[in-house]
């Protein structure tokens, strides 16, 4: 169904196609300079214009996500040249399977969150429609480079967009969380620029296509400082990517932010995450010498670590924002743990994984922001429950003598009707545990038992002691998220008395309905998901198609600059 | 097709029911029954094509990419289970529209009784090991929701918490172990997994695998040491009780173990595995049962005892016992489902379910009486009744197994020990409920409940009675057809008759009988009361251990995480430093490191004295930061400079330029900036603790050995030559077809404008955010009020310190010089801009410079003349200079679309200009207007935004004076004018 | 000069983190300009160190890397001063918002024993 909406799509704008792949770029760029221009004073032109290119932005994404799905051997790989230089000297845009499955999962969170921000929390700051278009535009932007360089200017305007939203409202916790993040994010910003400038030095190129072609003939006694410029690299994206030791920042930002802030950022440790597996399928994977064999262990190393500790975090925390935050970590964790098997069937799954897990915390957060508000309202209980919370396993109840469960000592036995607002969100909660915890029905258990039956070894492979590790840290960190999601839930939703039914707006529940609908859509599409996620992970981890196809590329010939249809140049 | 129906019809109706109204009881009962039957019906219809084909299935692609199908397969143990599953869920909801109340919400409890029952279908015609797993955790998820219907009893919530842990948990395990088992058997289609059965138990996973299906089975069905979860399971509507905990869910676990008896079973750890826990079960539910005060948990245990016993048959290893196990959990569904039923109606008409107060109800309630009667006593195996039956097979079983002799003595022992069990408890429930002294102190007056409300007890005692009297007859086909699959399609020879004479067996149960007969007469009534409420000898209470487990791992990981998890900055900040550098030296130790043959540039004293000098000032930055914050800010204006220099003599003119503006503009900025932090003096007691020592060698030691690094790291590389760069390229085009002679430019607006464009924005969108903060900026206390100099100075003094006069006058006074000098530089600075800007393509400069200098002349203006005569006299509206700027640049961009060019493409017209003739006019012009514009607006709205606080921090000081205190004041703290000003537009 | 140079990143890079492990906002943001020196300088050099070679082309010339500095990497290096820049000036406010909130100036909003 989906995939025939985007077909539709695709007819409709067949001319553009060439331009379409840098179009996720600028039509936010456009729609955010336009509303600067427009002025906070004209709230409604500014939502009807943010909702509008976040909508455009959502069809241009799944016409790209049509047109790059072609069945067959050779992947469709649509390569952009801005300002029209050959390859490898101007900038590249590519746009393959991976590209297109990213930027379609941010356009769909982008306008849930939007929708949903539309009621209230745009108006908790100035700016806020401009910037949030700048954070679509700078994460489709790294989605879509392939360049260096400009990776890091958009990994920038990225940031700094984010920066801005988690401010966004201000406040004593956003700001410190926003300190917190800043900071630690420009020493990132520091490593990730020494490590493009090692590997400029070594290489002397900057498109990555470029790099992955001259890797080979770099000189041994060069390699080892390449390496190191792919470390620091490497540090800097998994601090991104929300990678255990790196990630203490993101739970305080995570739940400080505003709800629909938050949804955006669970697309943020994502960005990492892309950048991580692009750079190490095009750069090390293929060199399969000591050295990357080590460093694939280390990453499925921290990414389980990740996970331990998000798990046990979560344990110990009982606010829902935090543990959707936890969620995001688990997720990350879960993705670069399973990145270092190099197993095409491994990572199809996973990245199915990253489409659901990605909708469910989105949803999550939104629904943190109505449950509590509702919550406050009932009983004066604040939001904010630290790690100093009463134990949450640990019933806040004694536990009764065994026997006493006599009925005219306890409780009438008559159900409560639950108000249909809770019940809505109740549905939806549950919806998000399904898939966090991973288990049936839903998108959560496919995407898990595909990874667990690879790395169990059912196409007969030998399971390798860290698989078993990851099969291990998986189920457990599954279980732990149910229980502690579901005793979560028992303590917002199954509130014996004094319960305040929440009133929510249409226009809150319309996002969170469209997630659950997106999230049943890709369950119920399963079988075709899957198999898209697979081919792209095939042509990842057989980057020869993506090298070629932008190598292959000339810019335009054209009348003032003939000598570009000539192409190459000094190479 | 109706094999698919099977499944659907049971989700389908929970769907309709959910969307019912709240209290429409009869209509969503009546619905849920007429499904239920409806179910019934199809699954019915299916007997014959099952009864001579074997297995039927239907079959539609789920994941290709793993060839995993999903197949509905219907066998006769399949079948079987679909029957007392449907049978029974329609029986159930019939009652249930009776037993619960009018002001019930039902239709969520029928929505969840139909979802749960079509999970229970899917579970058993499950026709591979995933789908399987898949639908058992449906099960665990419902009966969860299911047990938590009257979420608003605290042993309601706790109950289904339990529960879920339990056997969601225990799914979990068993997904692992269905997927091992996958691979042992090379596939996940059951028919391949239950014709490899040899393969596997030879599979070197075969322990690993047992061992976890087995986990995922005992937590199912309450098996020891996973029995605690039922008991708590009895908070749920008795309806469920009767559905869930006696017929169908607890049943999934022995279900699991004869779904897979050919492929697991026959194996000394199988034996003992399975063999031990349904032993200890067995005994543990009976012994248990007897002291229980509560009806529902009497029967709750009893119900674990029985399925212990299946357990124990089903791991003895024999096909007779298996087919034993079969036909008992035929038999046990039944009775037990019943007597749940009947406990309900006692317990809805007397209001109560404490047995000791419960007693001499005959004469109240005769027929529900009769019937429960009837059930206790087929419970218990009393002969004509089908209990009775199974019960005998399993002491035959008992006792002519050849095993090892100490199994072989103490196996009819335990038998015939939990057969007395067996016989007290339901003696406590036939007798004990229904005779003795009439009933007193009870809630409501006991009497029968509404007729319709017995049938459903009436069916299944029937039912009991039926397959007693004449098993052949009644049931004989169909426990033929069911336990076929199970034992492997071979079956061993046995008949279903009352009598097979006076055998072992039959000894052992009069034994168990007399013995029954002889405890409850010497405890009888006692039982259940205080003392004996609680099953004595039993060193472990499961319910606990569990909640102390639980709590135990909350306080651990609590524990834990404070040691791994930081909510402060600077072990951040650490990590990454320490991470960065391991990372870094690891991959150069790996090849060694070795230093380029590159031609060395000669070193110069200059260079020598320059950089001594800024590497002197950075050091004392890092020293003086912390105290003496201006001092810092000079040295590393200094440090800039430095580095300004270098870029300078290395042929970077840009570079060099553009540092200078930006350092000027960033020192201006920290000026700004300091006036708002807080004094520090030197030498507070933190000082000099050790700790803090010890951090700061730590850090020291981070940073040098880092440092170290990273000039390692550009030394090498500086030595090595230059690679075979794709610089050239840039130096070859930047004339013929970028249009520039500063390659510099060019790139900047030509070969890289993509970056560019980016750099733009982010400064764009860090002025923005910068001002959208400030709008909420609260100055801190101390700096709200006046300066300790001007707080000192005399009061009556006219100077302006102590009483600042406006701006305006401060103009004509003792600024008047540099205001004027101020008014002079603008024009100037303008046209330096212009030049500077103009010239950018072909020499050094450019937008970016450009926009920087005549930034700084307006702030030069703001210096000098304040902000309010400044705005009183002009209105800039940086955001709308972002705003054009940003517009410019990408309009520039995308006109190369109109030519037909990708993005950003450039083109160089040449029009004929009077006075100026014929000019080339680079489209890239335009786009250093973009930059131009943005980076003007953007130091602007920075700068002002900060600059304006002061005037904030000043009406703040006001109304501090006006005695208010100065949290109130700075809410009294208007929107700059700037705001307003954007805001308007 | 290489060695000069090079010495000039390490000590730069090294009082820069030690200023940005520090407690008080003030020296981080002192540290994180003096660590972005470094970087800019560490970029700066990976082109080929040359003296009097602006790349401004000049008729003549042979348009090669033994006639002109690598003007690769001063544009990459100019990006990255203006980012450096915003960043920085974003970090300054927050850091003063931060203060003004908090009421001092720890990077933990919490003063000593956080």
């Amino acid at each position: 169904m989906i995939a025939t909406l985007t077909a539709a799509v695709a007819d409709a704008v067949a001319p553009l196609m060439p331009h379409l792949v840098v179009a996720p770029v600028v039509i936010p760029l456009v729609a955010a300079a336009a509303l600067l221009a427009i002025g906070e004073g004209r709230r409604g032109l500014l939502v009807a214009g943010s909702l509008a290119a976040m909508a455009v932005t959502l069809a241009v994404a799944l016409a790209l996500l049509a047109w790059v799905d072609v069945r067959g051997a050779t992947p469709v790989i649509a390569v952009y040249l801005p300002a029209n230089w050959d390859v490898p000297f101007g900038i590249v845009l590519v746009a393959d399977r991976l590209s297109a499955l990213m930027l379609a999962i941010t356009a769909v969170v982008a306008v849930c969150a939007l929708v949903f921000a539309v009621a209230r929390w745009q108006r908790a700051g100035v700016y806020f429609h401009p910037l949030f278009q700048l954070q679509v535009m700078g994460i489709n932007g790294a989605f879509l480079t392939a360049d260096l360089f400009n990776l890091f200017v958009f990994v920038e305007v990225m940031l700094t967009a984010s920066y801005a939203l988690l401010l966004h409202g201000s406040g004593r916790a956003r700001v410190q969380a926003g300190l917190h993040y800043i900071a630690v994010n420009l020493v990132a910003s520091a490593l990730f620029l020494l490590g493009v400038a090692m590997i400029y030095g070594i290489a002397g190129t900057l498109g990555m296509a470029d790099v992955a072609q001259k890797l080979p003939a770099i000189p041994p006694h060069d390699r080892g400082l390449l390496y190191a410029g792919a470390a620091l690299l490497g540090v800097a994206l998994l601090a991104k990517a929300a990678v255990w030791p790196l990630n203490f920042w993101l739970v305080p930002a995570y739940s400080a932010a505003a709800a629909p802030v938050a949804a955006v950022f669970v697309l943020l440790t994502k960005v990492g995450f892309y950048a991580v597996l692009r750079l190490w399928t095009l750069f090390l994977a293929p060199q399969a010498d000591s050295t990357t064999r080590f460093g694939a262990d280390v990453l499925v190393l921290m990414g389980l670590a990740t996970v331990v500790v998000a798990a046990l975090t979560m344990i110990a925390s009982r606010n829902v924002r935090r543990l959707a935050a936890l969620a995001t970590m688990m997720s990350a964790g879960t993705l670069v743990a399973v990145l270092g098997f190099g197993s095409a069937e491994l990572l199809g799954g996973a990245l199915y994984y990253l489409l659901g897990s990605t909708l469910a915390v989105a949803t999550l957060f939104l629904l943190a922001d109505l449950i509590e508000r509702a919550r406050e309202k009932g009983t004066g209980a604040t939001a904010d429950e630290g790690l100093v919370a009463p134990p949450p396993f640990a019933f806040d109840e004694q536990p009764v003598a065994s026997g006493v469960n006599l009925d005219d000592e306890e409780a009438a036995l008559i159900g409560q009707p639950i108000p249909i607002a809770l019940a809505f969100l109740g549905l939806a909660f549950i919806v998000c545990v399904l898939l966090i915890a991973g288990l049936p029905p839903l998108a959560g258990f496919l995407a898990k038992f595909t990874m667990l039956a690879v790395l169990v070894g059912h196409d007969g492979a030998p399971t390798s002691s860290l698989g078993w590790a990851v099969v291990v840290v998986l189920i457990l960190s599954s279980l732990v998220a149910l229980l502690v999601l579901v005793r979560t839930g028992i303590r917002y939703f199954w509130v014996p008395q004094g319960r305040a039914v929440p009133h929510l707006a249409v226009i809150e529940c319309l996002p969170i309905g469209g997630l659950v609908a997106g999230v049943v859509c890709i369950t119920v599409a399963g079988g075709p998901i899957l198999r898209y996620t697979t081919a792209a992970a095939t042509h990842l981890l057989d980057p020869s198609a993506y090298v070629q196809a932008v190598a292959g590329t000339k810019a335009t010939p054209g009348p003032t600059q003939p000598s570009r249809a000539a192409g190459g140049g000094t190479r | 097709m109706e094999i698919p129906l099977v499944l659907l019809l049971p989700f389908a109706g929970s769907i309709v029911a959910a969307l019912l109204p709240t209290h429409a009881r009869s209509a969503a009962s009546g619905f849920a029954g007429i499904v239920a039957l409806a179910t019934t019906v199809l699954v019915v219809r299916l007997y014959p094509e099952v009864h001579a084909q074997g297995a039927i299935e239907w079959r539609q692609a789920w994941l290709p990419a793993l060839g995993v199908d999903f197949v509905v397969r219907l066998d006769g143990l399949a079948w079987m289970f679909s029957l007392l599953v449907a049978g029974i869920g329609c029986l159930v909801a019939f009652y249930a529209r009776y037993y619960m109340s009018p002001d019930d919400p039902v239709p969520r409890f029928f929505a969840f009784l139909l979802a749960f029952m079509g999970a229970m279908l899917g579970v058993v015609t499950a026709g591979n090991l995933i789908q399987l797993v898949f639908f058992w955790e449906v099960t665990s998820i419902f009966s969860f929701l299911l047990i938590g219907y009257w979420y608003h009893r605290r042993d309601a919530r706790r109950g289904a918490f339990m529960a879920l842990a339990v056997t969601g948990g225990g799914g979990l395990v068993l997904l692992v172990g269905m997927l091992l088992l996958g691979v042992a058997a090379g596939s996940y289609e059951l028919d391949v997994v239950l014709a490899r059965g040899a393969a596997i138990r030879e599979h070197a996973l075969y322990p690993v695998i047992l061992a976890l299906v087995l986990v995922g089975a005992f937590t199912k069905s309450a098996q020891f040491p996973f029995h605690f979860w039922l008991p708590r399971a009895m908070a749920a509507p008795t309806p469920v009780s009767a559905y869930l905990h006696s017929a169908t869910m607890v049943k999934a676990g022995v279900f699991l173990l004869m779904r897979l008896w050919p492929a697991l079973a026959g194996t000394e750890a199988w034996f003992v595995a399975v063999g031990g826990a349904g032993a200890a079960t067995l005994l543990l539910g009976a012994w248990c049962a007897m002291f229980q005060r509560d009806l529902k948990g009497l029967l709750a245990y009893s119900t674990i005892s029985h399925l212990g016993l299946i357990t124990l048959l089903l791991g003895l290893d024999s096909p007779l016992a298996a087919v034993a196990a079969v036909f008992h959990t035929m038999n046990h569904a039944t009775f037990k489902s019943s007597l749940f039923m009947a406990a309900g109606i006692i317990d809805h008409e007397t209001g109560t379910r404490d047995l000791t107060r419960l007693h001499g109800l005959f004469r109240a309630m005769p027929i529900t009486g009769a019937l429960a009667i009837v059930a206790s006593a087929a419970m218990a195996g009393v002969p004509l009744l089908n209990g009775f039956l199974s019960k005998e097979m399993f002491f035959a079983e008992a006792f002519y197994l050849d095993a090892h002799p100490v199994i072989q003595y103490a196996l009819p022992l335990i038998a015939t020990l939990a057969g007395t069990f067996a016989v007290v408890y339901a003696l406590r429930v036939a007798y004990g409920i229904f005779f003795g002294a009439a009933p007193d102190r009870l809630p409501h007056a006991p009497h029968e409940p509404v007729r319709w409300m017995r049938v459903p007890i009436e069916l299944l005692v029937f039912t009991c009675i039926a397959v007693g009297v004449a098993p052949a007859l009644v049931i004989g086909d169909l426990l033929a057809t069911a336990a076929r699959p199970v034992v492997g399609g071979q079956l061993p020879p046995y008949d279903l008759a009352l009598w097979h004479g006076f055998n072992a067996p039959l000894l052992m149960s009069m034994l168990a009988t007399v013995g029954g007969f002889l405890v409850y007469r010497s405890l009888g009534r006692r039982l259940g009361s205080a003392g004996l409420d609680v099953a004595p000898f039993l060193p472990i209470d499961g319910q606990r251990s569990f909640e102390r487990t639980v709590a135990g791992v909350d306080r651990a990981a609590r524990a834990l995480v404070r040691r791994i998890v930081t909510r402060r900055l600077q072990p951040q900040l650490a990590w990454m430093v320490v991470l960065a550098t391991a990372g870094a030296a690891l991959a150069v130790a790996q090849t060694g490191l070795v230093w380029g043959d590159r031609q060395r540039v000669a070193g110069t004293f200059a260079v020598a004295a320059l950089w001594s000098v800024g590497a002197t000032s950075a050091v004392a930055a890092a020293w003086l930061a912390k105290f003496h914050r201006f001092a810092a800010l000079v040295t590393l204006g200094v440090t800039g400079l430095m580095v300004c220099i270098t870029f300078v003599y290395f042929s970077a003119p840009d570079l060099a330029l553009t540092q200078l503006v930006v350092e000027c503009v960033t020192v201006v900025l920290f000026l700004l900036g300091l006036r708002w932090l807080p004094k520090r003096k030197l030498g507070d007691a933190s000082e000099r603790s050790p700790r803090t020592r010890l951090r700061r060698a730590r850090d020291l030691a981070v940073a040098i050995v880092a440092g170290a690094g990273l000039s390692t790291l550009s030394y090498a590389l500086l030595t090595r030559p230059a690679p075979h760069s794709i610089s050239p390229f840039f130096l070859d085009r930047a004339l013929p077809e970028g249009g520039g002679t500063n390659v510099i430019n060019v790139m900047l607006v030509d070969f890289r404008s993509f970056d560019t464009l980016g750099e733009i924005t982010v400064l764009g969108a860090a002025a923005l955010t910068v001002y959208a903060l400030l709008r909420r900026f609260r100055p801190p206390r101390e700096a709200v009020a006046l300066p300790a100099q001007q707080r000192l100075s005399l009061g009556e003094a006219a100077t302006d310190l102590v009483a600042p006069r406006e701006e305006a006058a401060a103009l004509t006074g003792y600024l008047k010089v540099p205001a004027v000098l101020a008014r002079l530089m603008l024009p100037l600075a303008v046209m330096v801009a212009v030049y500077l800007f103009l010239r950018g393509h072909n020499l050094p400069g450019g937008g970016f410079v450009a926009g920087l200098v005549v930034a700084i002349a307006f702030i030069m203006q703001y210096l000098v003349a304040g902000a309010s005569w400044i705005e009183a006299r002009l209105t800039l509206n940086p955001a709308r200079w972002i705003a054009v700027g940003l517009l410019v640049a990408v309009a520039t961009g995308a006109g190369a679309w109109v030519a037909g060019y990708p993005f950003l493409t450039t083109h160089t017209a040449h029009p004929e200009i009077p006075l100026l003739g014929r000019i080339a006019l680079p489209s890239a012009l335009f786009f250093d207007v973009g930059v131009f514009s943005v980076v003007t607006g953007s130091t602007l709205l920075v700068l002002l935004a900060l600059a304006h606080q002061s005037i904030r921090a000043r009406r703040a000081q006001a109304a501090a004076r006006d005695a208010a205190s100065p949290v109130a004041s700075t809410t009294a703290v208007a929107a700059l004018p700037l705001a307003v000003a954007a805001d308007r537009r | 000069m290489e060695i000069v140079l090079s010495a000039a990143i390490g000590i730069l890079g090294a009082s820069g983190i030690w200023l940005v492990l520090r407690a008080r906002t003030f020296q981080v943001l002192m540290g994180l300009s003096l660590v972005s020196y470094a970087v800019n300088l560490f970029l700066f050099s990976m082109g080929s160190l040359s003296i009097g070679q602006e790349p401004i082309v000049t008729p003549g010339i042979p348009a090669d890397l033994a006639h002109y500095t690598d003007p690769m990497v001063q544009a990459l290096v100019l990006t990255a001063i203006v980012i450096g820049f915003a960043t920085t000036a974003l970090f300054l406010v927050v850091l003063l918002a931060l203060r003004g909130l908090a009421d001092n100036d720890h990077v933990d909003g919490k003063d000593e024993g956080a």
